[in-house]
């Protein structure tokens, strides 16, 4: 059972589509959960680590209990259940016993009347380390004599790759290119902070309200913590001010499960500060990849070798998933027959690193997209020559060795990128800087990311469609909305299939009493999961609307035609031939009936594994090209990116409006990215924690963004569409350090590109303005 | 302190605003944008247990040209100051300065007073006050004097300000029609940040082709204060500008810097930023100059 629509008779799919929650969330109406304050509230608060790495040996909370308006004070001992949480190993302390292994660290909890007195508690409990020298580079991390971290030592996890014969590649090759590059920790810098609310109900039960991405995952968490049947907790998880991965794993849900047990049924809430939020929450992972490409001399590339280091600080989080997606990455999309790839993910106490928009391929695209360049610029060939003639194609192999049978789009947008204006005209374009002492320069990248967990991994959606008075529809899919705009494509796929308006289609989303599991939302997945998800939904619906109408009309079901939104009688029947929704609706209202229907969907997977990788490979990707024009202040090192041309492939277009609102905002976290943004962490503890020095883009720094699509339909997608939330970020990355190149001749392999770095390499290299 | 039991008071002039000062026998800080003041408080650092909160102090907000000068009230904001034809046109290192302070509605809150009195050796509007010859007014229950901004700092958050003295009034030359300045600032990205260096210049141009008759330079970020650049105002004086003259200039200006290592950037790179920003300074002055 399925829904057909045919592609030109499509009326909201591929459409300029008004964003459902657009209106509140820009004019500032929509409130989100830590704008909320109650009357008999109490304020929670988290003591953090004092050291990056240290041993506890004394606890003492009773001044802080004894502090007059302190509600409580919890430290490892008050939890009931489990003491950690992590999405994959819960190697986390929700409270920490006997070691502190980061800044971010926490130690105790403090539930207090007002936010001052629970800050003045905290000072008051005494904790005694022992002081620990803590473990920085991850190379360092790795070797015998390093302390460890955690029992099974410092390696997190290792994941390799082997394909055909390197050496002998290597050996036969005609360019070889070896270079290392280093890349910044980035923040998801969302602008709601970490932040909910904790209330145990007058039944008992637990309610949490509290940002997220995954709120039956995070239920699951908290029950383990709080040895609780999960049934008995709710979790509410939507409306976000901003995710980007770094609410993908818990951040205060459990922290607010414990202070609520023991605030006498008070409301309890934590906020945290910008400060905070920095040291606590996770990062994008920094990387050291060494990577030695290869090539035939008609530019043909035969052989990656890869060694890349992810630092995943205290905890593992998501870094093990992390380094095998940057490793499944780490060729691009080309087909390279010789490689061996090499991923570390590494213990240190330098924070924590998880879940971040592209998840470890941002770190190997700029490694991968720079090795062919420069292999290029030695051949004397085109950079888009280069890449034309090694991406693979649909039915052919990857560089995993797997053979790609989902659709494949990286040719056409390599395509488009060669044929857009700024490419064209590059030469124009980079005649006329804006001053004697400035360069342009122009650059080109392209790759690829997963959509969906990947081989071996669980990967499912579902969604309810529910009929309601007035004949409108609620569409409920648990799976969030972290800014994507992933609501309005599950509205936009309803009301298609459901031929209806879309102002008639409602979205619930993020509430585990309210709406079923649909999985993640990360991964690039869910218009690709969650929209194939209510498509499975909606037959069921067209079933019980066509259904009811022929008991209305008192003929068989066969004999009901569902047309305009309208169910139509075929043969003549008593009264009116033609029943509204809101007319089914009455009828199953009077005689007491369901109105509400689910439809479950499996992410089909690739036909087999990658080596014992779990993960590998992926069944579907999203492919994306940057096209970047830039300007090089020679005297100050300044870089401005003037105009970006974004050409992803993501399928099917569901929305056009979100699809460039994800280019554009993917655009300019690339170039954060890539100029300005990075965590700086020494010897453990944070240096920038606010966004005095965390440099973001600001509109300022935004270029002119183009958006070319190019719609390479996906059969196994919702209307052909893929997903394209992470890649639009990526490969831009290295088209920016390949602007600079173009326009200075100086390589920056040490990310971010800061005036002072490229100001440092071009009085290396002797580069000086000749106005 | 707790924030929450911090008093606040609003005097009604400045008289009265000096009485409290003068007389009050609690700790008490001025308060006006607050886009310094109360960052430090959240932090826990400089909190009073009285602000006297001074914006509603009209009369100490005014731009207006006297005989003596450009007076500016310490009140006046930013935007007022970016905004204002008279300063934008005899005043272009202070416009511009104050045109680079922050975003929209940092520069909608912040005063210049409180740019000075904060005493940042990043300040944005205080070499541009430099170069203009500001002088400011100082004032205690107890009477007035007036000193030149030079001789205002001590140090990063120093000042001569007295406990009971506040800055009524400042004072700038306003550009002589053969006079043309600029303000350069070089933060970690274009806007909305706290400069790495920056450097005013003001020029006194002849009739010749870019000749220079003399010349005032400061620079902010390179050393505990601003400071003023002699070796480079002398250079000025000693030919026709030319572009290779500039360079020449711009190279000797880390002579005159003492930068240090911090967050935002290495001394090495200040150093030679310093030269750098009064390169393309003075690149972008002969430009305006002859373009006129």
């Amino acid at each position: 059972m399925s829904v057909q629509v045919e592609p030109k008779k499509l009326k909201w799919v591929g459409q300029r589509v008004r964003r459902k929650d657009g209106p509140e969330k820009v004019t500032g109406s929509l409130k989100y959960m830590t704008d909320y304050q109650f009357e008999n509230m109490v304020w929670g608060r988290v003591l953090r680590s004092r050291y990056p790495y240290a041993r506890i040996k004394r606890i003492d909370t009773s001044k802080a209990k004894a502090y007059p308006g302190v509600i409580c004070v919890l430290t490892h001992e008050d939890v009931p259940g489990f003491n950690g949480f992590g999405i994959v190993i819960p190697d986390q302390p929700v409270l920490c016993h006997d070691y502190v292994r980061c800044m971010g660290d926490a130690v105790a909890l403090v539930a207090a009347e007002t936010e001052e007195i629970a800050e003045e508690a905290l000072q008051l409990i005494e904790v005694d380390y022992e002081v620990l020298e803590p473990v920085t580079d991850p190379e360092e991390a790795i070797k015998d004599s390093a302390p460890k971290l955690h029992p099974s030592g410092n390696i997190h996890s290792r994941v390799h790759v082997k394909n055909g014969d390197v050496k002998k590649a290597f050996a036969e090759a005609d360019v070889i290119v070896e270079n290392t590059y280093y890349s910044p920790r980035q923040m998801h810098a969302f602008i709601e902070t970490e932040g909910g609310w904790g209330i145990l109900e007058e039944d008992g039960s637990l309610t949490i309200r509290c940002p997220g991405q995954y709120a039956f995952r995070d239920r699951l968490q908290i029950a383990r913590v709080l040895a609780w049947n999960p049934e008995r907790i709710r979790v509410i998880s939507n409306p976000i001010g901003g995710g980007f991965g770094g609410k993908d794993e818990i951040t205060v849900q459990i922290y607010l499960a414990l202070l609520a047990l023991h605030t006498g049924g008070r409301p309890v809430k934590i906020h945290y500060k910008r400060e905070e939020s920095v040291i606590a929450g996770i990062k994008r992972h920094p990387f050291k990849v060494t990577m030695k490409t290869a090539a035939k001399k008609d530019g043909t590339l035969v052989a990656n070798k890869v060694v890349a280091f992810g630092d995943t600080g205290a905890y593992a989080s998501l870094g093990g998933a992390v380094i095998s997606l940057a490793i499944e990455h780490s060729c691009g999309p080309y087909y390279i027959p010789n490689v061996d790839l090499e991923g570390y993910c590494v213990y240190t106490n330098n924070g924590i690193a998880g879940a971040f928009r592209g998840f470890g391929v941002n770190q190997v695209c700029l490694a991968i997209e720079q090795n062919i360049d420069m292999i290029a610029e030695k051949l004397g060939m085109d950079p888009i020559e280069i890449r034309k003639k090694n991406v693979y194609h649909q039915g052919g192999l990857s560089s995993m060795g797997h053979r790609v049978t989902t659709s494949v789009g990286t040719w056409k947008t390599l395509d488009a990128a060669e044929n857009c204006e700024l490419w064209k005209n590059r030469e124009k374009y980079k005649a006329n800087p804006s001053e004697p002492w400035k360069k342009r320069g122009i650059g080109v990248a392209t790759s690829f990311h997963g959509i969906g967990m990947g081989f071996g991994l669980p990967d499912y959606g579902a969604a309810t469609i529910e009929l309601l008075p007035g004949g409108r529809f609620l569409v409920g899919v648990c799976s969030e909305d972290i800014g994507q705009g992933n609501g309005t494509v599950f509205a936009i796929v309803a009301a298609e299939a459901l031929q209806c308006h879309i102002d008639d289609i409602d979205v619930i989303q993020g509430d585990t009493r309210r709406t079923i599991d649909s999985g993640t939302v990360s991964a690039s997945r869910s218009t690709y999961v969650g929209g194939n998800s209510v498509l499975a939904a909606a037959p069921f619906m067209i079933k019980l609307l066509k259904s009811t109408a022929a008991e209305i009309f008192k003929i068989d079901v066969d004999l009901v035609e569902l047309r305009d939104g309208k169910l139509w009688a075929k043969v003549p029947v008593e009264g009116k031939n033609v029943l509204t929704y809101a007319d089914i609706y009455q009828y199953l209202y009077e005689h007491r009936r369901e109105t509400k229907v689910e439809g479950h969907f499996m992410v089909p997977k690739a036909e087999k594994q990658i080596g014992n990788n779990v993960g590998m490979p992926h069944h579907v990707y999203g492919y994306q090209t940057h096209v970047v024009l830039v300007e090089v202040d020679t005297l100050t090192g300044e870089t401005e990116v003037l105009r970006v041309v974004s050409i992803p492939d993501c399928g099917k277009v569901i929305n056009l409006q979100g699809l460039e609102g994800q280019a554009e905002g993917g655009a300019v976290m690339g170039m954060g990215y890539t100029l300005y943004e990075d965590t700086i962490i020494e010897r453990g503890i944070f240096k920038t924690t606010n966004f005095t020095n965390y440099i973001l883009p600001t509109f300022k720094e935004t270029p002119i963004i183009e958006t070319i699509p190019i719609e390479e339909a996906e059969k196994t997608g919702p209307f052909g569409a893929k997903g394209i939330g992470e890649v639009v970020m990526i490969p831009i990355i290295a088209a920016i350090v390949q602007a600079i190149y173009d326009a200075t001749g100086v390589r920056i392999n040490h990310l971010p590109a800061t005036p002072e770095r490229v100001y440092k390499a071009m009085k290396e290299q002797g580069v000086i303005y000749r106005g | 302190m707790r924030v929450s039991e911090i008093e606040l008071v609003s005097p009604k002039s400045v008289i009265e605003c000096l009485s409290y000062m003068a007389e009050s026998d609690r700790t008490v800080r001025l308060i006006a944008g607050g886009t310094d003041a109360v960052v430090q408080m959240k932090e826990g650092k400089g909190r009073p247990e009285v602000w006297i909160n001074i914006k509603g102090l009209k009369e100490l907000r005014y731009i207006r040209e006297e005989a003596d000068g450009i007076h500016l009230g310490p009140l006046t904001t930013h935007t007022d100051i970016a905004r204002s034809n008279l300063l934008k046109s005899r005043a272009e290192a202070l416009a511009e300065a104050s045109w680079q302070v922050g975003a929209e509605q940092i520069r909608n809150m912040g005063t210049i007073g409180g740019n000075i009195v904060t005493a940042s050796p990043a300040g944005d509007t205080i070499p541009a006050l430099y170069v203009l010859d500001a002088e400011l007014e100082l004032q205690s229950l107890t009477g007035k004097r007036r000193i030149k901004i030079e001789d205002f700092f001590l140090g990063p958050r120093r000042t001569v300000l007295q406990k009971d003295e506040m800055i009524t009034d400042i004072i700038i030359q306003p550009q002589k029609p053969n006079e043309i300045s600029i303000f350069q600032k070089l933060g970690p990205r274009r806007a909305q940040a706290i400069s790495i260096v920056n450097v005013a210049v003001k020029l006194a141009m002849g009739t010749e082709p870019r000749q220079c008759l003399d010349g005032k330079i400061a620079f902010g970020s390179v050393a505990p204060t601003v400071i003023r650049a002699k070796k480079c105002e002398a250079m000025l004086k000693l030919g026709t500008l030319t572009d290779e003259m500039i360079r020449q200039i711009g190279k000797t200006a880390w002579k005159e810097v003492s930068p240090i290592s911090d967050i935002r950037a290495s001394a090495e790179y200040r150093r030679d930023m310093a030269g750098a920003l009064l390169e393309r300074g003075l690149y972008r002055l002969m430009k305006r100059w002859e373009s006129r």
